[in-house]
């Protein structure tokens, strides 16, 4: 398969999921303020985004299984410093949590910043590699 | 590792894209490997010696060994 097709089939999952994500997200967190409900109907509902994001990474690992072997590499760099970064974050913030009552870290943020930084690496790979 | 691969390509006067095309890889990953920033695996490098009718080593050399 040409990576024009892969990335093709990519943002045929990415771009609905990301959208059904976003307003999952935002909903849920509007109607927890403002529509009386029972708690487990919020749990219930923040299966909305979760399985949004677990097609995401599922369409990611079809799409790094469908381009070529070099630009598998690419994906698979980028992957690990996003979470290299995350983690580091993570575990480092967590740490100071514990140690020294830093403000708590909103977990939430920790999966928008992972794809921030693995396009940013992708990014600059790419551009490394010569491809625009 | 070091190849002839843009001296055969240019040879056959391909493009890079078009030797893309034959190996089913993109015009990025055949200019990675011209440039010697990517070393293929052993399957495409096969491939990449089946295309030019030659052996991998003919293609692909170490430049430590003798």
């Amino acid at each position: 398969m040409t990576t024009e097709r892969a990335t093709f089939r990519y943002f045929q999952i990415f771009i609905p999921a990301i959208l059904v994500y976003a307003a999952g997200s935002i909903g849920l967190t509007w109607a927890e303020d403002n529509v009386p409900m029972p708690l487990y109907v919020l749990y219930g509902l923040a299966i909305i985004p979760i399985i949004s994001m677990l097609s995401i990474f599922w369409a990611h690992w079809r799409f790094a299984n469908e381009i070529d072997e070099f630009m598998r590499l690419i994906q698979i760099k980028a992957t690990l410093v996003g979470v290299v970064c995350i983690m580091t974050v993570a575990t480092g913030w967590g740490t100071l949590e514990l140690l020294v009552d830093a403000p708590k870290l909103p977990v939430f943020w920790l999966l928008p910043m992972f794809w921030v930084i693995h396009s940013a690496a992708t990014g600059f790979m790419s551009k490394g590699e010569g491809m625009f | 590792m070091k190849n002839s691969l843009k001296m055969l390509r240019a040879e056959r006067g391909w493009s890079q894209s078009e030797l893309g095309k034959q190996l089913k890889v993109s015009r990025q990953t055949i200019n990675a490997i011209e440039a010697g920033r990517y070393d293929p695996s052993l399957p495409l490098a096969l491939k990449i010696g089946r295309v030019f009718k030659l052996h991998i080593e003919d293609i692909f050399y170490d430049v430590d060994s003798d």
